[in-house]
């Protein structure tokens, strides 16, 4: 009889990377045993063999004991081993096109922020601003899988008189092109009759007010199932839903995503942490196919509920398929050192056909503001998620933040999430919330990350933004009074690290080595009143160490940064300087 | 490395090791056999073969209609082969006229009531007193003029379905293009004047053939997958001027060269492209080509298209990608054996295709690598073995290798996921 498997391999499938981790039962909770990463074309098996073959040269006994058919003797079979032990798996959704089609710019602009937000590469026209010609031209597009078009409920005259010709259009183009998927939205489903030879209708009902909690996440796999075998969908309209677009982006988003997409079960798996944790959380993950934004809390302070949004837009991809001149400007902004833009140009192109590759030197630079770039366009693309109060942890996850330097990765976050507060900074460094967040089960996913919790982020350490001080003079005074070491505490020993006193400069960025697994309470006296957890003068909080330690970014929210672009590089380096001693090589 | 700084010799691995540790690096095939290809149409294109057929190079392919404008068609009645025409309906007397003087080549059994019409004697008159317009489009397979007016459909029209005035004109000109949409009966169109042939690049099956949509194919032959493609598909003579890893004078790209598809090194400059371009070369080929250049091609083949005249088509093909790098040594070989046979630039998905069978393949090491990013970008050599975990520049620590770079005595330490090996 054989025993239930003890370990499991939890996959990323990337579109630039896998990554693989082993997750054993190691005593009576499940740990992360070992994990690695390899450009996406590096054959599966031979990466875990790798990996097992590091875990048995490290730990044989406790490898033996993840096989269910060995005796307690027996020597594991790596090749045998491999083959057995489970996969839970996730992956990247390849990118696909959808054309937004509306009666008027208006309604395409609304159309096209739901699709962005949903994943879609949009490619979008209006009657009002197109000839059919050019509308033609994007639905016939074998480039495009699906075709979004859209109305208000009621429409008005100036979309109104163009809907049929819209209908008929978009109608014809179906007819040529079975494969298509039709989505009606709005005041757009009335026009379903120009479609007879469909093959299938599904009707998506307007998700409640809540769409934009917990369930929005969990309803994409059951809206991908019904989206497969129907090539008309009937969707609510482009206002719909909290925030706007709430609905609409729910149905594409199940439209585009594959079941097990890793960068949705990341959504999946922060909404989960924070009701582990009972924190809240933001996540930011950027890929080669785009990025996502996340945050998850409890609805109020005590409840059980905890409310989530989400977006992934393809434009937060760190090497977009066609830069343009803003994606290139938005990189170079983010560089330390001076670019040519041709050459940047080049550079990011090349990236996308290598995304593995460049990982050193001026590659890790590069790499550093690319993300940066992408981050920051996720972020514009979410404001919702912007106008919440900072978050008590930020994640970073995906290939790009797990292969960067972690005092990069710390300045980044610090750079672009930018609201006044205290937030610890975290990299999901064996990219295991994608993969958790296949998991369908809920309690199932709370149980693995509850066990998971120490292994799965990499704490960076905390960042302290204050808000509101006054330019040109100090702001107060900072005491850091570290706690005792954990190790020191477990062995029963007593050390005093003496308090480290600071002298708060309005414009500075402040690194203080804090170690990961030591904590610290961080007293502040302001001259004047600011934001920070709340509006005052006197704060005390605790803060936790990591890699890089404690932050006080002192500022201003959001980062100005000079226009001129030698002082900007020059700010940027200098504050490089402070967490990442290494730029001079 | 040593104590003394120096890197030391690594010990050379057994043929199984070194198979193990070679898989773990990323691959890049050198050939593809029989590889589908794609031409994609717009609104107003149609395709001239149809699905199963085999073609051969310079087939056409396709008719391209480059300056297709949006036409309100009217209403067309279809009639079925054999039946007698319907009665003209009430309120257009002569509509049995306008059947026949619509003239909508090959599609004999539709009728077509044009929205911008003349008085139709007039047009009567244009169309049988005029000179016939040649005929450079196709005429419509059978099974295509049988079947009922439907989106993708080709569409033949007359002057006046433009609006234009006949007055302005020596001889009528013919639109043609595809069908659109219906509304309120009324049939829809994309059509223009010019259009324009797309032959076939190499022989192949034809996989699905669809107007105004696309027309995949595959290959019978052989190809050399590229980075980037532009410019379209395009066919010559292979010339290798120079098998050195330099970069080509745009002085080399003389009128001796015409109907060539030239290797030009490592870089494409733009003068380059438009002396090429200007001496009807069919295509240049490199390792690298900027996005710079690529733009002034965009731009350059938008004011060809512009022209009266259909450009002769000319590619562009990078192998490695937009940044300045030597060609592979793997990849100049194969094209040095095949200097002066015919080949084919094709651009969806970017490849050199050939037919050639009895082509020499060079001889690659079980062991060679090139590095295919970062500092020591385009040099190549043999793998030695694993370095573990390195810290290279800036403090990153990469799974790393030692290779024996060109002619270096010493070994070097390159990041794994910088090389590549050709399969």
């Amino acid at each position: 009889m054989k025993r239930q498997p003890r370990a499991f391999f939890a996959l990323d499938f990337g579109s630039a990377t896998t990554s693989a981790a082993l997750i054993g039962r190691v005593g009576i909770r499940w740990r992360l045993v070992a994990h690695a990463a390899a450009p996406a074309s590096t054959p599966l098996d031979l990466q875990l063999f790798d990996l097992l073959g590091k875990v048995h040269a490290a730990d044989a006994d406790l490898l033996a004991s993840f096989n269910p058919d060995s005796g307690l003797d027996g020597r594991p079979d790596i090749t045998a081993l491999a083959a057995i032990l489970p996969r839970l798996e996730a992956r990247s959704t390849p990118p696909r096109r959808i054309a937004v089609l509306a009666g008027s710019r208006r309604q395409r602009i609304q159309l096209e922020s739901a699709a962005s937000r949903a994943g879609w590469l949009v490619v979008s026209g209006s009657a009002d601003e197109d000839d059919p010609v050019t509308l033609s031209r994007l639905v016939l597009s074998p480039n495009v899988g699906a075709v979004l078009l859209g109305a208000d409920h009621s429409p008005s005259g100036d979309e109104k008189r163009h809907l049929p010709m819209l209908a008929a259009l978009v109608a014809a183009a179906d007819r040529c092109r079975s494969e298509l998927t039709v989505v009606l939205a709005g005041g757009a489903g009335v026009h379903e009759g120009a479609f007879p030879e469909a093959y299938g209708r599904a009707v998506v009902a307007v998700p409640t007010a809540s769409a934009a909690t917990s369930a929005a996440a969990e309803a994409g796999g059951t809206t991908a199932a019904v989206a497969r075998s129907h090539n008309v969908l009937i969707a609510p309209e482009s206002a719909a839903g909290e925030p706007a677009g709430a609905a609409l982006q729910q149905v594409l988003e199940g439209l585009r995503a594959e079941s097990n997409d890793s960068r949705l079960g990341f959504a999946r798996s922060i909404s989960s942490l924070a009701s582990v944790l009972d924190r809240s959380i933001e996540g930011i993950e950027i890929g080669l196919q785009g990025g996502l934004r996340c945050r998850a809390e409890r609805l109020t302070a005590g409840s059980k509920t905890i409310v989530s949004w989400h977006a992934a837009p393809a434009s937060a991809s760190f090497a977009p398929p066609d830069p343009d001149d803003a994606t290139i400007e938005g990189l170079v902004a983010w560089s330390p050192v001076a670019l040519d833009r041709y050459r940047v140009t080049d550079r990011l192109r090349d990236l996308r056909i290598f995304p593995w590759g460049d990982v050193e030197g001026d590659g890790a630079l590069l790499r550093a503001a690319a993300a940066k770039a992408a981050t920051e366009r996720a972020i514009v693309a979410t404001p919702d998620i912007s106008a919440r109060p900072m978050a008590d942890l930020i994640v970073a996850g995906g290939g790009t933040w797990a292969s960067m330097p972690a005092p990069l990765a710390a300045l980044a976050l610090a750079d672009l999430v930018r609201r006044p507060g205290v937030s610890r900074l975290a990299v999901d460094h064996a990219r295991l919330l994608g993969p958790l967040g296949a998991i369908e089960d809920e309690a199932e996913r709370c149980d693995m990350l509850s066990d998971l919790a120490d292994d799965l982020l990499v704490l960076l350490g905390t960042v302290i933004m204050p808000a509101g001080m006054r330019q040109g003079r100090s702001a107060g005074k900072l005491t850091v009074r570290p706690g005792e070491p954990k190790t020191a505490a477990e062995a029963g020993r007593t050390i005093a690290v003496p308090p480290i006193e600071l002298d708060m400069r309005p414009g500075s960025l402040e690194a203080i080595d804090l170690a990961p697994g030591q904590t610290a309470t961080v007293a502040m006296e302001f001259r004047d009143n600011v934001r920070l957890t709340n509006r005052g003068r006197n704060f005390a909080v605790d803060v936790d160490g990591g890699l890089v330690g404690l932050l006080v970014d002192l500022r201003e929210v959001p980062l100005r940064v000079s226009d001129r672009s030698e002082a900007r590089r020059a700010a940027l380096e200098a504050w490089q300087r402070v967490v990442w001693a290494e730029t001079d090589g | 490395m040593g104590r003394d700084g120096r890197m030391i010799e690594p010990e050379l691995l057994s043929m199984e090791a070194l198979e193990s540790a070679m898989a773990r690096i990323a691959s890049r095939p050198l050939l593809l056999h029989s590889p589908t290809i794609r031409f994609v149409l717009a609104p107003g294109d149609r395709a001239l073969v149809a699905p199963g057929e085999a073609v051969l190079p310079g087939t056409p392919l396709a008719e391209r209609t480059p300056d297709a404008a949006f036409v309100d068609v009217g209403r067309i009645t279809f009639v079925p082969v054999g039946e007698p025409a319907p009665t003209a309906p009430e309120g257009a007397p002569d509509a049995p006229s306008e059947a026949a003087t619509a003239a909508v080549e090959g599609a004999y059994e539709t009728k077509v009531a044009p929205k911008h019409s003349l008085s139709f004697p007039k047009r009567a008159a244009i169309w049988h007193g005029g000179s016939r317009p040649s005929p450079d489009v196709p005429p419509l397979s059978g099974p295509e003029r049988r079947c009922p007016p439907s989106p993708g459909k080709w569409w033949v029209g007359g002057v006046d379905l433009r609006g234009r005035s006949h007055r302005r004109r020596s001889a009528p000109r013919r639109i043609a293009g595809t069908l659109l949409f219906e509304v309120g009966g009324r049939w829809h169109a994309a059509a223009g004047e010019r259009h324009e042939i797309v032959e076939a690049p190499a022989a192949g099956i034809i996989c699905e053939a669809r107007n105004g949509i696309h027309i995949t194919m595959t290959l019978s032959g052989i190809a050399i997958p590229a980075a980037v493609g532009a410019g379209g598909a395009a066919r010559g003579y292979l010339d290798v001027p120079r098998l050195a890893d330099g970069e080509l004078w745009a002085s080399a790209l003389d009128v001796g060269r015409a109907g060539a598809i030239v290797v030009a090194g490592s870089r494409i400059s733009a003068q380059g492209i438009s002396r090429a371009r200007a001496m009807s070369i069919r295509g240049l080929i490199a390792a690298s080509v900027g996005q710079g250049e690529l733009r002034d091609l965009a731009a350059s083949e938008t004011r060809q298209r512009a022209s009266l005249h259909q450009p002769a088509p000319f590619g562009l093909l990078s192998f490695d990608g937009h940044q300045r790098r030597p060609m592979a040594s793997p990849v100049l070989a194969l094209l040095a054996a095949l200097a002066g046979r015919d080949v084919a630039i094709v651009t969806d998905p970017p490849m050199l295709v050939f037919d050639v069978e009895d082509l020499a393949l060079p001889e690659i090491a079980p062991d060679w690598v090139r590095v295919r990013s970062g500092p020591h970008a385009g040099r190549e050599g043999r793998y030695l073995s694993p370095a573990g975990m390195h810290q290279f520049r800036v403090g990153i620590n990469l799974e790393a290798a030692f290779v024996r770079l060109g002619d270096d005595l010493a070994p070097t330490v390159v990041s794994m996921s910088d090389l590549e090996r050709f399969v």
